[in-house]
């Protein structure tokens, strides 16, 4: 049952993660392009001095990558099940309905892990060529809530979609782009050093929000509007 | 025990009433037609049966068990047609064969390719890019191959051109009548509905007008066509009369009693009339006889 599920949500998802893919990385190639050309053929002691003293984020055209990745993967996996109220379908395997909600949030949240890991790798191996240790932690820190924010839109795009009335939905994406956007308030270094434990706590904790829609609909709420 | 019985089912969106004290029981190896117009309550029904909506009051049975709260072993035996033959349509013939097999423990694929086998469509070619008739295939090949115990078939008719629907209807009877299957099938579409089942429901707003097998109904149920003598007398609605549809002199009377009794009835009544005729009835003229034309 599991390979089952995971293969339909691999299907729904493959070509988003392949563009979130190509999209990361080409940023991520594009920002130490920039980074090389500011070393090597500007001046690269005000370069320096513009990154450790003043503070200048040299990945910050990163930012809202992976809130679109977070966001562009949701889509993919739940508009499918939405389309024509295909959850039913979903909701009718032999398996209970909360659990295949999870294995499929599971499922797209690890693709998403997976993909953050890669544009982190890509992060550090780019970073390690220009900037020492100190300098890549504390991008590290500061870019971080970007992440957990795109992490955190995933799981509320899900809750959004799967709830049955247009009203809860515009009343949810309205909080939701409240909350979200705490993750994206700043771009200076550490700004955020203090709050990470926070945004992870309340990243991780958005993802069993589904399983409320999940239940709204079981319930049949889209009826009685 | 039954495969599905729905006692004292009573629902309202918001203040409007949908029924009230529906009481139904499908017997295992039945074909029960659930038949209404548009609104009557027939997805209400089947929503309420499947888990997808919780009822006012009452409670829906399936093999003895709450459909609110269907367990995983419970949803293994009943295969459900959702209507307009839904499907993952971002999948291929092959994809979704896969995907449901790795479903089901009963999973046997055969009868899925031999359905599929009857269309022109290519290995690859996605479910959304079929027409509707190309994708009941692939929905009810699916639910064969599923092998359930109950078929729960949401107005599969729809959007079926007539070839398509008869070979859906005859593929299905045959299916089930093999392998004593329990079928419970809603349609608005009532043609070809007598190759299908063996018991019908028919809903109204609000109420049940007939429960009964089919072929009781079709002996019972009966249309006169009537000439009066004087076109002016409107036609009593009340007594033995189901339905009346008057146009001038001429009177289709529906009705379960027999010609003589209906005679008898004209004459206490003091309705003067030309002649009587019964009409033979299929199932949609009985059906259109008891729900009304509008």
């Amino acid at each position: 049952m599991y390979k089952a599920i995971f293969y339909k949500e691999w299907l729904k998802i493959r070509w988003a993660l392949m563009i979130f893919l190509l999209l990361g990385v080409f940023a991520l190639v594009n920002i130490f392009l920039n980074v090389r050309y500011g070393v090597r053929f500007m001046d690269a002691h005000d370069y320096w001095y513009r990154i450790i003293i003043q503070g200048s984020n040299y990945a910050a055209s990163l930012k809202y990558i992976p809130l679109f990745a977070g966001l562009g993967l949701a889509i993919a996996q739940y508009f499918p099940e939405v389309l024509n109220q295909r959850i039913k379908l979903t909701f009718h395997l032999p398996i209970r309905e909360n659990k295949v909600l999870l294995m499929q949030q599971g499922f797209g949240l690890a693709a998403l892990i997976v993909l953050f890991l890669i544009y982190l790798a890509v992060f550090f191996i780019g970073s390690a060529i220009f900037f020492p240790s100190e300098v890549i932690n504390m991008i590290l820190v500061t870019i971080m809530p970007w992440f957990l924010g795109g992490l955190a839109a995933y799981s509320l795009v899900g809750l959004i979609m799967l709830e049955p009335l247009w009203l809860y939905r515009v009343l949810y994406a309205v909080i939701a782009y409240g909350f979200v956007s705490r993750f994206y308030i700043q771009a200076v270094p550490m700004a955020y050093s203090n709050m990470l434990w926070f945004f992870s706590l309340t990243a991780v904790l958005t993802v069993i929000l589904v399983l409320f829609s999940g239940y709204r609909f079981r319930k049949g709420e889209m009826h009685h509007g | 025990m039954y495969a599905i019985e729905c006692n004292n089912l009573t629902h309202y969106y918001g203040k409007k009433l949908v029924y009230e004290n529906l009481n139904f029981k499908v017997e295992e190896g039945k074909i029960l037609g659930l038949l209404g117009k548009n609104g009557a309550g027939k997805s209400t029904t089947i929503n309420i049966m499947n888990g997808f909506l919780h009822p006012y009051a009452g409670e829906c049975l399936i093999y003895g068990e709450d459909s609110k709260h269907l367990t995983p072993a419970t949803k293994e035996k009943i295969g459900f047609l959702i209507e307009g033959h839904v499907q993952y349509a971002f999948m291929n013939v092959h994809q979704i064969e896969k995907f449901y097999s790795g479903c089901y423990k009963r999973w046997n694929s055969e009868p899925y390719w031999e359905l599929l086998s009857k269309l022109q469509v290519t290995p690859n070619q996605k479910i959304s890019r079929m027409s509707c008739g190309q994708r009941s295939q692939v929905a009810l090949g699916l639910i064969l191959a599923q092998d359930p115990q109950l078929l729960v078939l949401d107005d599969f008719s729809m959007g079926l051109d007539p070839g398509y629907r008869r070979l859906f209807i005859d593929y299905l009877r045959e299916y089930a009548k093999a392998n004593n299957k329990t079928v419970f099938v809603t349609s608005h579409i009532i043609q070809d509905m007598e190759r299908l089942i063996d018991d019908l429901l028919i809903m109204d707003y609000n109420r049940i007008l007939a429960q009964q097998p089919v072929d009781e109904f079709m002996t019972k149920f009966r249309q006169y066509n009537i000439i009066l003598d004087n076109p002016d007398i409107p036609f009593p609605k009340n007594g033995l009369s189901v339905n009346v549809e008057q146009i001038r002199a001429k009177v289709s009377f529906y009705t379960y009693a027999e010609r003589k009794e209906v005679e008898g009835y004209l004459n206490r009544e003091g309705i003067p009339f030309k002649s009587i005729e019964e009409i033979n009835m299929n199932l949609e003229d009985a059906f259109i006889g008891l729900t009304g034309k509008y």
